[in-house]
């Protein structure tokens, strides 16, 4: 509309049915923002011209009667123009909840158009004293800039009632849930298939400057082709490849928080993140989260019982760090890495896995230098997608699997 | 790093063509005595957000982002219709997190209502209420589709012409454009790089700050914004004059192959220069009282402006005070106001549209 060939301002996840007549539409209800506060006469200007022209050329509206009160209307401002209220399609029904992100509920939701399945995050304003959450507009900032086959997609943002919605790609499950279910069984091939899309949107991501900083089952999402997607980017920081600038350390679930942090340390690069899919590399075997501390220092003793007590040679910078006087090892403790792992896991993927949870940062694999590791290049099986996961009944993510056990509980 | 300009939002939705920039400001030309009035409006409200982004001490690159920002709301309103001085507030507020360097809202708050109360007769009342600029933020960036991302001319410059090529990205920088390692793609071999000395890479930074003082960011892509200001810089700076009609110096190095060699078109280098020029001329019309004197326009004093120098006068006609602006833009709102509920039909305008369609509807 601005005269520039340009994609339409939002597409749609699929192509919409072809030709439609636009019957009239009822009323836009209930969801109606409140009369811009900077139009001192609370009144909108007349659609132009071109806002007309808006009208007829973005969706046609469906023809689909659908329960009202599960709608959520995109917001007229985000047409680019004021589009007069009435013609609004009621585009997304929500299905359920199936998530909570770092600032707000995730929904399932279904494109009314197209049928197609979308997860709408809401990013509740009303309780930010300062205003559009800082994480939110970090998050969206990485991720319109981002597109790869194994991060989310976020299709386009959508305001209503005064909230902001980002609406995503659907994901089936998440990792934790679908780990913790037990109909369905990954095979060797399966988990090495995961762990190496894991380890291509980790690549994609650092090499795009990102850290993500928040690695964990519940943040990584899969769906029922099998494909896997890291998600939720609102802890999510650009960093400088040359100058390692400060951060805060307050970053990363605990589980899967590496060591450096757990020491103070500011200064950091993408190999907190490469801490954290050594976790996840681990629990696709063991399904569960290996390292379960309940505070820093707690942690800290979980990780010495299993790779044992950092050393100056498994890494020479550890007591430069800040906080090494306060929680540094009292009692040496041995590596029993290889011993508790090995029924689990074949010698090359011990080896990979003991690349990627190496004490010192500096030494510590790359995203890009793991997906070069005989474990994946040389060893047997070769990895393959688990599409046989359309198979499994019903979506597991984090939030099902947390109600199951609490159902379970109840019971007992 | 360097996210792809062409790939962008920037690019995508947001280089606009003239048409839909005149379309975009019919509202407001019914209520203005000239139409050359709001060119100064968009210099007055662009060195406003200079100054209150000054006082919250933002780097210059995320006042651009602002006055970015405010050029991309003013595409789907009207200063008649709205309070710019909000906007250009949340503008701010908005620029500051977006590129990673936030303000608290209180100090954005603080800050507008001392700067505006400054503003003389008509002067705008600035709200104290912390919500009311939360609120304003909500609709800002509704209005800017969620499209943070902003690309500067900046990079670009320091790309082409700056001795190290290492050009650092800041942190949180995304909207960094086109940088060094994409040179070949953009503009030929990238071997004809032109090192300009450290004053002349300023002035064409400065000239670059000036830009944003037009609507150019929003026609044209910032590479080819980065590429006039070095082609005016050549033309403008003297001593780089010198240097490159002197025959003695051993690096002597030859301007004309280096824009030559660009793989951009020249021609669009040459009408944005001549819109930059164009902003010049109208902008030296444009006097801040002598008391007043301040960020906005005043050359070389570190505050990034390229304009008003001796011999950069390309300006004829009267000059305007931006001390009269804050008044024509409040009569333009009361007229506005006036009209909307004294229509020339003679029947009173719906309140809003809601009631408009129930009218219409008998």
């Amino acid at each position: 509309m601005y005269g520039v060939p340009q994609m339409p301002l939002h597409t749609p996840p699929l192509p919409l049915p072809a030709a439609q007549t636009i019957p009239s539409l009822p009323e836009r209800p209930l969801h109606s923002l409140p009369p811009h506060p900077y139009l001192p006469m609370g009144n909108l200007p007349p659609p132009s011209p071109a806002s007309e022209q808006k009208l007829t050329s973005k969706e046609p509206s469906p023809s689909l009667q659908v329960d009202e009160s599960s709608l959520i209307t995109p917001s007229p401002a985000f047409g680019a123009v004021p589009t007069p209220p009435a013609s609004r399609p009621e585009l997304y029904s929500i299905v359920g909840q199936v998530g909570e992100g770092t600032f707000g509920k995730v929904y399932k939701a279904r494109n009314t158009i197209n049928n197609v399945h979308v997860a709408l995050k809401r990013i509740r304003m009303e309780s930010e004293r300062d205003g559009f959450p800082v994480t939110a507009m970090r998050e969206i900032k990485l991720l319109q800039s981002l597109r790869h086959d194994n991060v989310v997609r976020l299709y386009e943002m959508m305001v209503s009632s005064g909230s902001v919605y980002m609406v995503f790609e659907y994901m089936d499950h998440d990792l934790t849930g679908v780990l913790s279910q037990t109909q369905f069984q990954f095979s060797e091939a399966h988990l090495k298939s995961l762990c190496h899309q894991m380890f291509r949107g980790l690549a994609y991501l650092h090499h795009k400057g990102v850290i993500h900083r928040d690695i964990k089952g519940s943040n990584i999402l899969i769906n029922n082709q099998g494909e896997l997607k890291l998600a939720d980017f609102g802890l999510a920081r650009f960093y400088q490849k040359r100058r390692r600038a400060d951060y805060t350390n307050r970053v990363i679930t605990l589980w899967y928080r590496p060591p450096e942090l757990l020491f103070g340390a500011t200064v950091y690069g993408p190999e907190v993140d490469i801490w954290s899919a050594g976790c996840i590399m681990l629990e696709l075997y063991t399904k569960k989260p290996v390292f379960q501390g309940n505070d820093e220092i707690s942690q800290l003793e979980v990780i010495y019982k299993i790779v044992g007590t950092p050393t100056l040679q498994r890494w020479s910078g550890f007591a430069n760090l800040p906080w090494y006087e306060l929680v540094k090892p009292k009692d040496p403790i041995p590596n029993r890495f290889r011993e508790l792992f090995r029924k689990w896991m074949s010698p090359a993927a011990l080896d990979l896995a003991e690349r990627l949870l190496d004490y010192d940062p500096a030494r510590r694999v790359t995203a890009a230098q793991a997906m070069e590791a005989p474990y994946f290049l040389t060893d047997e099986p070769k990895p393959e997608k688990p599409t046989s996961l359309a198979t499994l009944e019903g979506e597991w993510h984090e939030l099902e699997a947390k109600r199951e056990r609490a159902k379970k509980k109840k019971r007992e | 790093m360097a996210t792809d300009f062409w790939a962008s939002s920037h690019y995508k939705r947001w280089i606009v063509d003239r048409a839909t920039l005149k379309q975009a400001r019919a509202d407001d030309v019914l209520y203005v005595a000239e139409p050359e009035h709001l060119g100064f409006f968009q210099i007055y409200f662009a060195n406003l957000i200079s100054k209150l982004g000054k006082k919250l001490q933002l780097r210059q690159r995320v006042i651009s982002t602002a006055i970015v920002f405010f050029h991309r709301f003013y595409l789907k309103n009207s200063y008649c219709e709205t309070d710019p001085y909000l906007v250009l507030s949340a503008c701010c507020y908005v620029a500051a997190k977006a590129e990673e360097s936030p303000v608290h809202i209180k100090n954005v708050v603080s800050e507008s209502r001392t700067l505006f109360s400054q503003q003389g007769p008509g002067k705008p009342t600035f709200p104290s209420d912390n919500s009311k600029l939360a609120e304003m933020e909500f609709y800002l960036v509704d209005d800017l589709e969620c499209d943070l991302v902003v690309f500067h001319p900046y990079r670009t410059l320091l790309a082409l012409c700056r001795k190290d090529a290492e050009v650092e990205a800041e942190a949180g920088e995304l909207g960094t454009g086109i940088g060094a390692e994409d040179g070949p793609k953009y503009w030929g071999s990238g071997r004809g790089k032109l090192e300009l000395s450290e004053g002349a890479l300023q002035t064409a930074w400065f000239i670059i700050n000036d830009t944003y003082r037009s609507q150019l960011c929003l026609l044209y892509p910032p590479h080819l914004i980065a590429i006039s200001a070095i082609y005016l810089t050549l033309v403008l700076h003297t001593p780089t004059q010198n240097t490159i009609f002197d025959e003695t110096t051993t690096r002597r190095q030859d301007p004309v192959a280096f824009l030559a060699d660009l793989n951009v078109s020249l021609s669009v280098v040459s009408t944005i220069s001549q819109e930059i020029i164009a902003l010049y001329s109208l902008w030296s019309r444009y006097k801040e009282e002598p008391g007043a004197q301040s960020a906005g326009a005043t050359p070389g004093a570190g505050t990034g402006t390229a304009s008003g120098g001796p011999e950069w006068r390309f300006g004829y006609g009267h000059t305007i005070t931006p001390l009269i602006l804050p008044m024509l833009l409040k009569r333009m709102r009361e007229q506005k106001l006036s009209d909307m509920m004294h229509p020339s039909s003679g029947r009173p305008v719906a309140v809003n549209k809601m009631l408009e369609r129930t009218q219409a509807a008998g």
